[in-house]
This record gives structure tokens, C-alpha cells and sequence, in this order.
């Protein structure tokens, strides 16, 4: 296992190193010249300009930029955001916090709703049981975000008055509050990922309980219970958790009209914001951070895996 | 003496697309404690659903009638709960596909130890010793290793000899077969054949093997019982059967016995194909394919009669004798 760790983390480096190259890249590709947009009204003084492009290495070559750009990432530094005004690194983490906790919120809601309702479904194929859940989560799946939001404020917020329609209180400040002000959001984020987790929970679990294996541990005596909650579903588990890494990935981008419904300031928030200013640091800032985080989380996944499949221990 | 395992009138159907399908038909036989049954057929004649039924484990499209008695006690009617006890405990099953049959994601040792504690207060300590015990037992080497190991580290005679472990710990009084060997190659065929003669002989535990395969019939068996097309063709001592087959399918089946040394394409000289449960031809299911075939072969059924001491056959023109006579 230790060995396995070690030449999968070994992997990751030249991985990261690729997205790294990918991002700088893009940004040479981005229309503007930095210096002259942090000039701001000094623009046309060429001595600030200069002095500017010094700062910032623009007027080293290519490769030395590239090494340079790399060593301050490596230090935490991403730049600096030219309509914010702050370094990049700051402003991510201070939004970094808040879709990190929606996310989780949202995806442990999901594999609490998905995961069992696609055991049951697949256990109770074809049958009344399948059926509902199966159509609970086609609407699921068809139902939009946003509009799902809208209906829970209107219902939750407007109606009812149990909960505040928007806003957001770091988990810090307020526990109750935060938790309040963000089960909404991700009860939104969640049952569209529940809908797929069980789609796809389903039909490993039919494809298991069909397994020779299954037969043997009947033939044993053992309970159905035992047979499905070990046996099979041990099995199943394999391919959910890769479709569940990706979909952690996607929730912890930052789930953009989500956020907005809710005006919860987020990552989907700040990247939108920073695509319409033009705000390239903070773009590729955040697009750094989400490469990151697929890549730990498709590390997680397949730890889990071989935790979960032993004969992948010795591939 | 009630036999340890009794089937009366064993009739299995399915509920297809097509209507309701009877694989097995009026299939009877009796064990007595420590003997060994062969059931002999070609492929699709209803050996598996035979043993799966009566298990309980046939796919839930299906519904077995007749009856199944073990020890007495009704297999068909009993709650799921005692079935549970049963199974595993009472009978075993081992199956085919020795690759498939175990676990991925669990250690052989921890699947044999689940069986062992299912059956008995055995505390993990004693399953454990239980299940090395037992490892040793079916001849795999360096059984304390091999107790942590996952099935992929297993060959597959290996792996079938940790199913029979399995099947064997918890001392059954019969272990249903299902084809042990047929995945395996000839030499560990031989040696698993040897293994379960040898377990069966030293537990008294009574095995029924299917096979289509009388090579392995021979090698195993002293009871043999014929299926053909979802019913009883013939059954005997295997020393009658052999000496003296008398129903024209059973002729068949010995004029393609395979050599255990040989890769011979098994059964495959009786002319034409075996029917489907969905079209079983009417009168005696075997009259497309038979050369001893009359007229009323093909409106009546054959009873299976007594042709000889513990001997019956379902041919309407048995015993077969007269016409080795006459030639
Ligand atoms: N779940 C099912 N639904 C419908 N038909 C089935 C089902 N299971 C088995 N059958 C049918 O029952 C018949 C007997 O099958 P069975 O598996 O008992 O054959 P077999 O004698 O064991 O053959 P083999 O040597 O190939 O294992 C086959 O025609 C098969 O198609
Ligand atoms: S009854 Fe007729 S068709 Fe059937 S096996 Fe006997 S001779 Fe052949
Ligand atoms: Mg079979």
C-alpha cells in the first residue's frame, strides 16, 4: 500500500506540471497588456510602465517567466487581481472556505440520498420501489438548479419564513446561522447529484447481485442484508466512487447559478465576476486551485479503490 | 430408512416473455447418507436448476414444484430463516466457475470464516484455526499465508479447493457439485475428483455431482442418474449403467465418453441438437435424435419403468437387450 501511495503521488507531479504549463500558457494567449491595465491613469508614463513590466518579470524571456511564475505559485503567491486589487491568493481564500463547505454539504447529501436509493432500486428491480425511485430521480436529474432554488426560497423563505432566502455566515462566526443560510443551496447541489449517484449506484448494484460470487454467498447461508451490504455492494462501490470524485470536483469549482439564486459568495461568484471584468490573475487563479483540487481528488479516488479492490494493490 | 435427501416429482418453470417455460420435469432420485450421485447430461437438460432448486436459489422468475425433502424436512416449505440454516450447513454447494465463485474483495480466510460463524458460536480465533485447518485440509500449501490471500492470487484449481474448504467446514451432510471441474485442466480435474472422494470418504458427507462428463462419472460417482430435456432418462449403479445402458440416449452419451487424457469434443456424436424447454417435442422428448425411434414414440410418453434390480429407464423400448440379441 505504502509503495502504491508513493508511485501515485510520484505521478501527480508531471501531471501538475502539465496544468501548470497549460495555465501560463493561456495567460500569454489573454488579449491586454497587464502592465498598461495596473497603470491604470499612469498609463501613459513609460517610466511606470517599465517599472511595472520589471516587477512583474514581463520583460524577461518566456521560460524565465515561466520559472519564475511557477516558484511564486509554489510560495502561494498567484498574483495580483487588477480590479480587486488584492493578491489573488487572498481573495481565493477567503472564497475558498465558503464552496468548500457547500460543496461538502451538498455532496454528503447526495451520496446519503443516491447511494441507498440506488441499492434499493437495484435490490427491488423492476419492481413498485424501483420504479418511484427511478422517476424521483429522472426529475431530479430534469429539474433545473435554479429553478429548484427559487421554489425552496419561495416555499422555505417567503412562505414559511424558516429560512433566510439568501446570504451567507462563515461557519466561523456562526454555526447555526452558516448552516442555515447554506442547507438550501446545497440540498440543491445535492439531489441533482443524488439523481445521478443513483442512476449509476443502480446498475453496479444489478451488475453485482447478478455476480457468481453473490450465488455463493447465498449458497452459504448468509442473510440477503448480508449478502447485499457486503457482498455486493463492496463491488458496486468501485465504479460509484470515481463518478463521485468527479462530481465532488464539479461542486468544489463553484456551482455558479446556484450561488447566484442564493447570492452566495463563493467561488462561482468570483470566477463570474472576474470573467466580466477581465479580471485574468483571479481566472487563472482559480482555474489553478480547481486543477488542484481534481487532481487530489482523483488521488483519493483511487486510494479508495484499491482500499476497496485488492487486486488493483499489485498493478 | 428415510434417505438424507429425497426429491419427489421436482418440476422447475420459469416465467419468460414467452409464457411460463418448464425447464425440469418429474425429476425424483433418493441419496442415502455418504453416497455419491452423478446427474449426467447434455448442456441445458436442467442439471443446474435441478441443484439450485434444491438449494432455493433459483432466480426469482422461477417456480419449483414438487417435493424436496432433506432429512425429513421439507426444503420447499420451510421459512426462508430455517433455509438459511440449511444452506451451508446441512448442504453445500460448490459451482463451475471457480474464478467467479469467491470474492473479489474479501480474503479467502475471511470468506471461509464467514461461513464457519454463520453455523456455528465458533469465536473468530477457533474460525480462523477452523479455516486454516481446513485450507491444510483440501491440500493448499502454506495454508496460514494463503488464508490472507485475495482470490486473484489463486490459481483456479486453487480457488476451487478453497470452495470445497468453504463448502466443507461446516460439515454438511450433503455437498451438491455443480460441473467442480469442468473449468479446470485435465490434471487438477483429476486431483479435485480424488480430493472430494477423499473428503466425502472420510466425513461421510454425500455428494451429488453434476457433470456431463461420465468420464468424471466413473471416476466419482456410484449412483448415476441420466437427464435428458428436463427429465429422468435412466438411473442405476454406475457399474449397471455402464455395463448395461438401457435407454438409447444413455448408449449415446457412452459411445462419447471422453478419455481423461484427451480433449474430446464432449457428447457431441449423438446426432442433432438438444430441444428448448420453450418447444419440448411431444411424447418422448428424445424421438428427433433417437435411431431406436417408433411410431408411438412420438405421441406417448414413456413412463420411467424398472428394467432391471435399481434400475429404470423412460424408453418405451426398454430394455434395449433384445436388439443386441438380434444383431
Ligand atoms: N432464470 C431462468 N429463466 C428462464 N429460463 C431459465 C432460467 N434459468 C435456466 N433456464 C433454462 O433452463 C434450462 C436448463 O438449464 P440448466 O442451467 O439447468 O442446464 P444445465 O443442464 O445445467 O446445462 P449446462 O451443462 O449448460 O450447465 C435451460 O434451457 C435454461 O435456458
Ligand atoms: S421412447 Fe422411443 S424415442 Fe424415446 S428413447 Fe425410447 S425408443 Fe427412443
Ligand atoms: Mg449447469
Amino acid at each position: 500500500m505504502a509503495g502504491f501511495l508513493i508511485r501515485r503521488v510520484g505521478q501527480i507531479i508531471p501531471t501538475l506540471l502539465f496544468v501548470s504549463l497549460l495555465i501560463f500558457g493561456l495567460q500569454q494567449l489573454m488579449p491586454g497588456d497587464p502592465a498598461l491595465i495596473l497603470a491604470g491613469e499612469e498609463r501613459g508614463d513609460p517610466l511606470v510602465l517599465a517599472q511595472i513590466r520589471a516587477e512583474l518579470n514581463l520583460d524577461r524571456p518566456l521560460h524565465e517567466q515561466y520559472v519564475l511564475w511557477l516558484f511564486n505559485v509554489l510560495q502561494g503567491d498567484l498574483g495580483f487581481s487588477w480590479r480587486i486589487r488584492e493578491p489573488v491568493a487572498k481573495v481565493i481564500l477567503e472564497k475558498l472556505p465558503v464552496t468548500v463547505q457547500l460543496g461538502l454539504m451538498a455532496f454528503a447529501i447526495a451520496c446519503l440520498i443516491g447511494i441507498p436509493a440506488g441499492i434499493i432500486s437495484a435490490v427491488k428491480k423492476d419492481r413498485p420501489a424501483d420504479w418511484v425511485a427511478n422517476g424521483v430521480a429522472l426529475a431530479g436529474i430534469s429539474t433545473p438548479n435554479f429553478w429548484l432554488g427559487i421554489m425552496m426560497i419561495l416555499l422555505f423563505s417567503v412562505n414559511l419564513g424558516w429560512l433566510p432566502p439568501s446570504g451567507y455566515v462563515a461557519l466561523t462566526v456562526d454555526w447555526r446561522q452558516s448552516l442555515a443560510t447554506t442547507i438550501m443551496p446545497a440540498f440543491v447541489l445535492g439531489t441533482g447529484i443524488a439523481a445521478v449517484l443513483m442512476r449509476h449506484t443502480r446498475s453496479a448494484m444489478v451488475q453485482a447481485m447478478n455476480q457468481d460470487y453473490v450465488r455463493t454467498a447465498r449458497a452459504k447461508g448468509l442473510a440477503e442484508r448480508i449478502v447485499v451490504a457486503k457482498h455486493a455492494l463492496r463491488n458496486a462501490l468501485v465504479p460509484v466512487i470515481t463518478l463521485g470524485a468527479l462530481e465532488l470536483g464539479t461542486l468544489l469549482s463553484g456551482a455558479v447559478l446556484t450561488e447566484q439564486v442564493f447570492t452566495i459568495p463563493g467561488f462561482g461568484k468570483l470566477v463570474v465576476d472576474a470573467v466580466f471584468n477581465r479580471d485574468y490573475p483571479v481566472v487563472q487563479g482559480v482555474v489553478l486551485v480547481v486543477a488542484v483540487i481534481y487532481v487530489l481528488l482523483n488521488l483519493a479516488a483511487d486510494v479508495l479503490y484499491v482500499l476497496i479492490n485488492p487486486r488493483l494493490r499489485h498493478a | 430408512m428415510t434417505p438424507l435427501l429425497e426429491v419427489r416429482d421436482l418440476a422447475v418453470s420459469f416465467a419468460t416473455d414467452e409464457g411460463m417455460v418448464r425447464a425440469v420435469d418429474g425429476v425424483s432420485f433418493s441419496l442415502a447418507p455418504g453416497r455419491r450421485l452423478a446427474i449426467v447430461g447434455e448442456s441445458g437438460c436442467g442439471k443446474s436448476v435441478t441443484a439450485l432448486a434444491i438449494m432455493r436459489l433459483l432466480a426469482p422468475n422461477a417456480r419449483a414444484e414438487g417435493s424436496v425433502r432433506l432429512e425429513g424436512e421439507d426444503v420447499l416449505a420451510v421459512p426462508d430463516s430455517r433455509m438459511r440454516q440449511l444452506r451451508g450447513g446441512k448442504i453445500a454447494m460448490i459451482f463451475q466457475e471457480p474464478m467467479t465463485s469467491l470474492n473479489p474483495a474479501f480474503t479467502v480466510g475471511d470468506q471461509i470464516v464467514e461461513a464457519i460463524r454463520e453455523h456455528s458460536d465458533a469465536s473468530p480465533s477457533e474460525a480462523r484455526a477452523q479455516a486454516i485447518a481446513w485450507l491444510a485440509r483440501v491440500r493448499i500449501p502454506a495454508p496460514e499465508r494463503r488464508f490472507d490471500e485475495y482470490p486473484h492470487r489463486l490459481s483456479g484449481g486453487m480457488r476451487q479447493r478453497v470452495m470445497i474448504a468453504m463448502a466443507m467446514a461446516c460439515r454438511p451432510s450433503v455437498l451438491i457439485a455443480d460441473e467442480p471441474t469442468t473449468a479446470l485442466d485435465v490434471t487438477i480435474q483429476a486431483q479435485i475428483l480424488d480430493l472430494m472422494r477423499e473428503l466425502s470418504e472420510e466425513t461421510g458427507t454425500a455428494i451429488v455431482l453434476i457433470t456431463h462428463d461420465l468420464g468424471v462419472v466413473a471416476e466419482l460417482a456410484h449412483d448415476v442418474l441420466v437427464m435428458y430435456a428436463g427429465r429422468v432418462a435412466e438411473q442405476a449403479s454406475v457399474q449397471t449403467l455402464f455395463r448395461t445402458p438401457q435407454h438409447p440416449y444413455t448408449v449415446g452419451l457412452m459411445g462419447a465418453v471422453p478419455r481423461l487424457d484427451e480433449e474430446v469434443a464432449r457428447l457431441a456424436t449423438i446426432e442433432g441438437a438438444v430441444p428448448s424447454p420453450r418447444a419440448w417435442p411431444p411424447g418422448c422428448r428424445f424421438a428427433p435424435r433417437c435411431p431406436f425411434v417408433i411410431e408411438r414414440c412420438r405421441t406417448e410418453v414413456p413412463p420411467l419403468a424398472e428394467v432391471g434390480p435399481g434400475h429404470v429407464a423412460a424408453c418405451i423400448q426398454a430394455p434395449l437387450d433384445r436388439f443386441a440379441a438380434a444383431a
